[in-house]
């Protein structure tokens, strides 16, 4: 301990023996370690937005269905209302909240246009814990119960169909037993979603949806939310064995191209931090192996008046940690700084409808967790230290009387 | 008495691309404890490298050099810079000081890396400082001291740790008269008062004619070795 009190001191005011050098090196470490974080930052806030909107769309972090619905999603694969195992597992604590839905193809026809759709019905009190569609209404009204007769659809499928709130559409589904069912609906509220699901997603009550479709009590899906999504494996494996006869998937099944993308998005974190980290390390190691060069006949010295190699190592390792730690910090002040302005959002009007076929949602919101600047932070110290052992071997590798000639 | 340097037949060679340049051709030398010697001959005479290999600071090619009667051949970069640490001081030519510690840091810098509790490591730091004259100049780092205060707070710090042996390496070279004379009577007085034992490669006729022992070196030789009585300081 008292070793490194020695060394500390030393080792700083070392650095400032070349303040220019010293500086510009911070520069590089700061801005390298900005550039990280701020990356991190941008693709976890694509890789969230993408997901949080297709999740509270109608995906949940988990669905259930019958054996078979996911391959054909048609009336034919539906499953009975849980019994009393899987409704306490879908009531046990770790699970925030679930609903049951019918949700079926369907043709929508107005009187100018016809549609293909997914006929969605939906508990509306359970949705609004569950989904954004009910907050999204922009006209009109969401559905008030399961009863609720009314529509709510798109904006944009409205515009297609060029109908409007109101105005009655006939829905055309294949009802339980084969023949095709069909009823007159009227448009009560209108959703803004964007376009993919604004054009594939009707919503009525669930009730309405099941007697359209001869379903007695039958559903098509349960969503669910947990409380941490770090439990989601558990509850899955919770609800497969209250309910072995159905599918129960998570939402990396459910929504592949969500999952891919977040999964894209770390390794593309860590492929930047390992680029920017050569770079760095490359002019972290030119300028430390320049002062050591420069300060051989100091190591020397050192030796001289009983300093161990080791001793030396650790001293010139302790100033590239210094140099690096006064820069990572500097860096994630700096990115900190930078993102502190987009704390509500950062508005991608100009690029949405590229995002919204991404599943992106409009707003990003960039973001920088204390735990991730941390992480990321000391991987760039603890590999910048790393690479600071070839200077600190090369300064206390010379015999003394040789390094004190030069 | 176990005597404090024994030298047998200690060569070192160097290489220069595919010439071989003897330094030291057979070095037989012992110094006792408590000695006041100094070595002196011609520039390339061996002075420097005689130095060097005693002090662990080079290797011989050749021969095994003792200290306090343990061989140091066989010793690791690690414990030859232990044994320094414990045994040898150093002064060196030019005043070979940390350009950014303070003439107190500097001269506790030894005492640090032995552990000495911080009071006591204070109070024989600044007693060194005061010992060459250097009391009130404490907080000035290096590059605020003239050329000869640099050269005392060297001495200052070889001391302080009270070792057995210094080594210095014509340390009045780059001293006026005056400083060159206080220089050579402290370390005298230190000599004197608490056996460190010291030799001196020096060309200055002042230091010879202080020391009790003389030794001169030639072609890497030891072409004389002599006692006296010192001159007074």
């Amino acid at each position: 301990m008292h070793l490194l009190a020695l060394l500390l001191p030393l080792s700083w005011r070392n650095l400032w023996r070349n303040p220019r050098r010293t500086l510009i090196t911070l520069a590089v470490v700061a801005i390298g370690t900005w550039s990280v974080l701020i990356f991190a930052a941008l693709f976890n806030a694509l890789a969230t937005g993408s997901r949080d909107t297709t999740l509270r769309l109608l995906t949940g972090h988990g669905q259930l269905h019958a054996a078979g619905y996911l391959e054909d999603p048609s009336v034919s694969h539906s499953m009975a209302r849980p019994g009393p195992a899987l409704r306490r597992a879908l009531d046990a604590q770790p699970v925030a909240g679930w609903v049951e839905r019918v949700r079926v193809p369907g043709i929508v026809q107005s009187e100018y246009r016809t549609r293909s759709v997914t006929l969605v019905g939906v508990v509306p009190q359970g949705e609004r814990a569950l989904s954004d569609v009910p907050r999204e209404v922009i006209a009109g009204r969401y559905l008030a119960d399961p009863a609720d007769p009314g529509v709510v659809m798109g904006r944009d499928l409205a515009e297609r169909l060029k109908t409007r709130i109101g105005k009655r559409v006939i829905l055309m589904v294949q009802a339980a037993d084969g023949h095709l069912a069909e009823s007159g609906l009227t448009i009560v509220g209108l959703y803004a979603a964007g376009k993919p699901a604004e054009d594939e997603f009707l919503f009525t009550g669930l009730g309405t949806a099941q007697s359209l479709l001869g379903l007695g009590e039958r559903l098509s899906e349960i969503s669910f939310l947990v409380r941490d999504e770090a439990a989601l494996t558990e509850v899955v494996a919770e609800l497969r064995r209250a309910a072995p006869g159905l599918d129960v998937a998570p939402w990396m099944e459910l929504a592949p191209l969500v999952y891919t993308i977040e999964t894209f998005g770390r390794y593309y974190t860590i492929v930047w931090l390992l680029v920017m980290f050569t770079l760095m390390a490359i002019g972290l190691v030119n300028t430390q192996l320049m002062a050591v060069f420069e300060r051989q006949r100091e190591f020397g010295l050192l030796q001289a008046l009983g300093m161990r190699p080791r001793q030396i190592v650790l001293q010139v390792v302790l100033e590239s940690a210094l140099l690096v730690g006064v820069g990572v910090l500097a860096g994630t002040a700096l990115a900190a700084a930078t993102l502190a302005p987009f704390h509500h959002g950062l508005d991608l009007g100009f690029l949405a409808p590229g995002a919204e076929i991404m599943g992106e949602s409009r707003i990003l919101h960039p973001a920088l967790g204390a735990a991730e600047s941390v992480r990321y932070g000391a991987i760039i110290w603890l590999l910048a230290v790393g690479a600071a052992l070839w200077p600190a071997l090369s300064a206390a590798a010379a015999r003394p009387a040789a390094a004190m000639s030069r | 008495m176990t005597p404090i340097i024994q030298c047998r037949g200690v060569e070192r060679t160097y290489t220069q691309g595919a010439v071989a340049v003897p330094a030291l051709r057979g070095v037989d030398l012992t110094i006792g404890r408590g000695d006041f010697a100094t070595l002196a001959g011609p520039s390339g005479s061996g002075k420097t490298t005689l130095l060097s290999v005693i002090g662990g600071l080079d290797r011989p090619s050749a021969g095994e050099i003792l200290i306090e009667g343990r061989s140091i051949g066989g010793l690791d970069a690690a414990q030859l810079a232990e044994l320094r640490l414990h045994k040898i001081g150093f002064v060196f030519q030019s005043y070979s000081l940390i350009p950014v510690l303070t003439a107190l840091e500097n001269v506790e810098f030894i005492l640090r890396l032995l552990g000495v509790p911080r009071a006591e490591r204070l109070a024989r730091a600044r007693e060194a400082l005061h010992q060459v004259g250097l009391a009130g100049l404490e907080d000035r780092r290096p590059a605020r001291l003239s050329g000869g205060q640099q050269q005392r707070v060297a001495v200052a710090r070889a001391l302080a740790p009270r070792p057995a042996l210094v080594l210095a390496d014509e340390p009045t070279a780059n001293l006026d008269s005056a400083n060159a004379g206080e220089l050579i009577a402290l370390m005298q007085d230190l000599n004197a008062a608490s056996g460190i034992t010291f030799l001196i490669a020096t060309h200055d006729a002042r230091v010879i004619a202080h020391s009790r022992r003389h030794i001169e070196m030639t072609d890497g030789r030891i072409t004389l070795d002599e006692s006296s009585s010192p001159a007074a300081a």
